[in-house]
């Protein structure tokens, strides 16, 4: 979703992806894990998030280490609680993957 | 380990005089109350030395835990002050409602290691809380976890403690205590309110500061009822990583003053005992020197 002024208050959940700043021409990239969104009826938006890191600080190698530990773990897992927690991992890592190669 | 040495050096202090009084009363009130042997005829400043050592020592320990506290201080308050952006969203879209009525309270109160109907519980964390709330409501506290400085306070340790609290009490309204950072010398005992999901619905639909709720759209694909609960649990963290980070200032700040101002007094004391200690001295070579006139006087007849 794209934010500007005037946009309806909204509370939204965010789910781990990249969020792009454009401070008028400059544009910076954040990996956010999880979080909020709140947008105001007075065109202020907030976003807290549990973590936000710029994209340049991601490392692609152990990204795709990563991945490939959650992909398996979720194979291998067993009980609810193991596959929820598997599931969460490799969700976040390939929207990593996805953010630092889209 | 600095409070030992501390505690070492005023015990022997404790023994000798520390009020000031008027110069002579001091003297004789000095060989009377430490018991020069009988036949000494020189007075003694060895006394007088000694307690100056040990005040310069303690002056010593406690200037070190004044840049301790200092330098802990410093490195806290920069985290403190930055989260205080986290729980200030939260505040715009919910308000800050401590006049709620609600029926199960949980009372999360942080501390140093150092109705109608209304339920009461306790949360405590720190030695200090425990100590004074187990005499009143020993009852009434459901969790009680210490030593929370002992690894540099980070959001995912605070993360995981809200979970459990979240998972073991049941509550309708957390109230979390804490001392708020407003200077090195000020701290003001402050409360946040997190309300539960449901009492957020409750008054969303009453009108009032929370009736502005419903006009937001929710976006995503779950449920009203879900985003706030998530939206509390949420919340709850964040307030409480931020209270706890301003407690920590609070009791570092509330540490280099005290150890200031101790340091201060050493020196006021040690200046006092200095200028005794040179009139002890020109006193004993005054002594010796008129026994030597007279006796010289004596045998020219």
């Amino acid at each position: 979703m794209g934010v500007l002024p005037g946009h309806v208050p909204t509370i939204a959940e965010l789910k781990p992806g990249v969020m792009t700043v454009h401070e008028g021409t400059d544009v910076s990239k954040y990996f956010v894990s999880s979080g909020f969104a709140f947008i105001h009826a007075n065109s202020v938006a907030d976003v807290i998030a549990v973590e936000a890191v710029p994209v340049d600080h991601l490392d692609s190698n152990l990204v795709q280490k990563g991945l490939a530990e959650f992909t398996q773990k979720l194979g291998s897992a067993s009980t609810d609680l193991e596959k929820a927690e598997a599931q969460i991992g490799v969700d976040v890592y390939s929207a990593m993957n996805s953010a630092l190669t889209g | 380990m600095a409070m030992a040495a501390l505690r070492r050096e005023g015990r022997r202090f404790a023994g000798s005089i520390t009020a000031p009084r008027p110069m002579p009363d001091i003297r004789s009130a000095l060989i009377s109350e430490e018991q020069v042997p009988l036949g000494v005829r020189s007075i003694s400043t060895q006394i007088v030395r000694n307690r100056m050592k040990s005040v310069r020592n303690i002056q010593k320990i406690t200037k070190a835990m004044k840049m301790v506290a200092a330098s802990k201080l410093r490195a806290i308050q920069t985290r403190a002050e930055n989260s205080r952006g986290l729980w200030q969203p939260f505040t715009a879209l919910l308000g800050d409602t401590p006049g709620v009525e609600v029926k199960k309270n949980v009372i999360v109160t942080i501390s140093s290691d150092k109705g109608p109907e209304k339920e009461v519980k306790y949360v405590i964390l720190g030695e200090k809380a425990k100590a004074q709330l187990m005499r009143d409501s020993k009852k009434d506290i459901e969790l009680c976890i210490t030593e929370l400085q002992k690894n540099p306070l980070n959001y995912t340790q605070v993360a995981v403690l809200a979970d459990d609290i979240l998972k073991n009490v049941e509550f309708d309204a957390l109230r979390i205590v804490f001392n708020k950072f407003q200077s090195v010398v000020a701290f003001l005992p402050t409360m946040s309110t997190v309300l539960s999901p449901e009492v957020v619905e409750r008054e969303a639909e009453a009108g009032g500061t929370l009736g502005a709720l419903d006009s937001y759209e929710i976006e995503g694909g779950e449920t009203k009822g879900e985003i706030l609960q998530n939206l509390a649990e949420f919340q709850f963290s964040c307030v409480m990583f931020n209270a706890v980070l301003e407690n920590a200032c609070s009791e570092q700040g509330a540490r280099m003053s005290a150890m200031d101002s101790s340091s201060r007094n050493a020196g006021d004391m040690l200046d006092r005992l200095t200028i005794f200690y040179n009139r002890t001295r020109q006193a004993s070579i005054t002594t010796e020197l008129i026994e030597i006139i007279s006796g010289a006087s004596a045998l020219e007849g």
